[in-house]
């Protein structure tokens, strides 16, 4: 009896005097200010407008959270190969950047459930005769450096054992390299192909076909020890498609089909 | 706050990988300084030659070699030629972008080195019954090299240090590709970034090192 009291006197003292832990989701509700690392020459998911503002897919994304959570957010420009600097580094909270949710990567980083899903197109210079994914045999290949499909494209042209593969740092020097024919074929996801194509910017390049690769599910990402804000992201995203917001962004920026982003047969 | 756990053996495990990488890197600093201190002379003797057209030609070589970034020459080496036609392929444009760089500051460096031996030495030489030849063969340019020389092996520094930006031109082969490609597979970046910088760091301090021993050696009274 007399230690019970004492215990509980104890567990009250402590719960009272020591400062409760504030994980990220606190720290972002604190501050009022959620920071979005989101790639912007990755049209549709991410651009600047004539007014040099960001926009896009992952930016409506982020300000919907924003939303969410009741706080302002803040679009903190990451190319590819920043956006895990910038989330080590504390300068974002969550990366809203088409991170494709590999097993390797989630090593690093935590993971949400899927928020959107790729399919992947090949984009030939007209010059080449390229007409299927099969065309790209022998020839230099290339695409943006660190993403799923350079990853994948990189191990096809090893398999193959013939031809090259080169990874450019960012979307706009893989479109630049093709038009200048520097580049034969390139792999992407299809939104991104579909958007560049269209700008204009690249002339004599076009959308060939699909390429067999799986679909390139990406997710938001945080740190990994971040178990309160995964778990929040993570009902976000189940609400963003509930609410048909999903589908809405989807319709806005790219249109046709909308992804589903469950997979068959599995749980999460 | 810095919340990162480091996985050194997974890094580790890419030593051989970013080795060869070393290589590559090390392979295209030399050559580019062989191009450079080729294309230097050259333009050094251009700028002394008198001659307008020639001066004008190495002026403006050494103007924008000296006074652009070195990313932007090697951006457009690649992307600039690209767009009129000329494919240089990433592991070209990067050699010849360094190679432009090199040769406008070694142009320079030789230009001074040059400069800073008095012209009463080869009038002395001259009086001594030598010809034009024999007094810049045997007073000017040992005294030349000998200046120069120092500054030149900053250049091959400089110049291995220049290699990382070949990744800017889709170089996937060299130290800096070779390490951007892993840590975009992984996102395990401050391990591998910092294992590229020992790497970096080993050879362009062995570099440093060689060239003191060897000039210490040379250039002995």
């Amino acid at each position: 009896m007399k230690t019970s009291v004492l215990a509980f006197g104890l567990v009250a003292a402590t719960a009272l005097t020591s400062p409760a832990h504030a994980d990220k989701l606190d720290d972002i509700i604190g501050s009022g200010t959620l920071r979005c690392a989101v790639v912007l020459d990755f049209p549709p998911m991410g651009s600047r407008d004539e007014n040099n503002n960001p926009i896009g897919f992952d930016v409506d994304y982020c300000n919907d959270l924003a939303k969410a959570l009741g706080v302002t957010a803040e679009i903190v420009e990451t190319p590819f190969p920043e956006r895990i600097p910038a989330l080590m580094s504390g300068r974002v909270d969550v990366g809203v950047a088409s991170t494709s949710d590999t097993l390797e990567r989630a090593k690093t980083v935590g993971m949400t459930v899927p928020y959107f899903a790729f399919e992947m197109a090949v984009t030939a210079n007209d010059k080449t005769g390229i007409k299927s994914f099969e065309d790209m045999k022998g020839k230099v290949v290339g695409a943006t450096a660190g993403t799923f499909e350079a990853i994948a494209l990189e191990k096809q042209v090893k398999e193959w054992g013939a031809g090259e593969f080169r990874p450019y740092q960012t979307q706009a020097d893989v479109f630049l390299a093709l038009s200048q024919g520097q580049i034969d074929a390139t792999v992407s996801t299809s939104t991104v192909a579909q958007a560049n194509v269209k700008t204009g910017k690249f002339a004599g390049i076009s959308v060939v076909g699909k390429a067999p690769f799986d679909t390139d599910y990406v997710a938001l990402f945080t740190n990994r020890e971040e178990y309160g804000l995964i778990n929040y992201l993570n009902l976000f995203i189940n609400q963003q498609v509930r609410t048909g917001r999903y589908a809405e962004l989807y319709e806005k920026w790219v249109g046709g089909e909308l992804p589903s982003l469950a997979v068959n047969g599995v749980y999460r | 706050m810095f919340n990162y756990t480091f996985h050194w053996n997974q890094a580790l495990k890419a030593l051989p990988q970013m080795l060869d990488g070393a290589l590559v890197t090390l392979q295209i600093a030399l050559l580019s300084m062989l191009i450079g201190v080729i294309c230097a002379l050259a333009l050094t003797g251009f700028r002394l030659s008198g001659n307008r057209v020639l001066n004008g030609f190495a002026t403006t070589w050494v103007e924008i070699a000296r006074n652009t970034p070195a990313l932007f020459q090697i951006y457009m080496a690649h992307f600039g030629l690209g767009n009129f036609g000329i494919h240089l392929s990433p592991y070209t444009a990067l050699l010849v972008g360094i190679a432009f760089n090199n040769a406008g500051y070694l142009a320079e460096n030789f230009r001074g080195a040059l400069k800073a031996i008095p012209d009463t030495q080869t009038r002395a030489g001259r009086s001594l019954g030598m010809t034009a030849v024999q007094a810049f063969r045997y007073i000017v340019l040992p005294q030349m090299l000998r200046i120069a020389f120092l500054p030149t092996t900053n250049q091959m520094v400089w110049a291995i240090l220049m290699t990382s930006l070949g990744v800017t031109v889709g170089m996937n082969t060299d130290l800096a590709g070779v390490t951007q490609e892993l840590n975009a597979r992984s996102f395990r970046t401050f391990e591998f970034f910092a294992l590229a910088a020992v790497i970096y760091y080993i050879i362009a301090k062995a570099v440093t090192l060689a060239a003191r021993a060897l000039a210490s050696r040379m250039f002995r009274y």
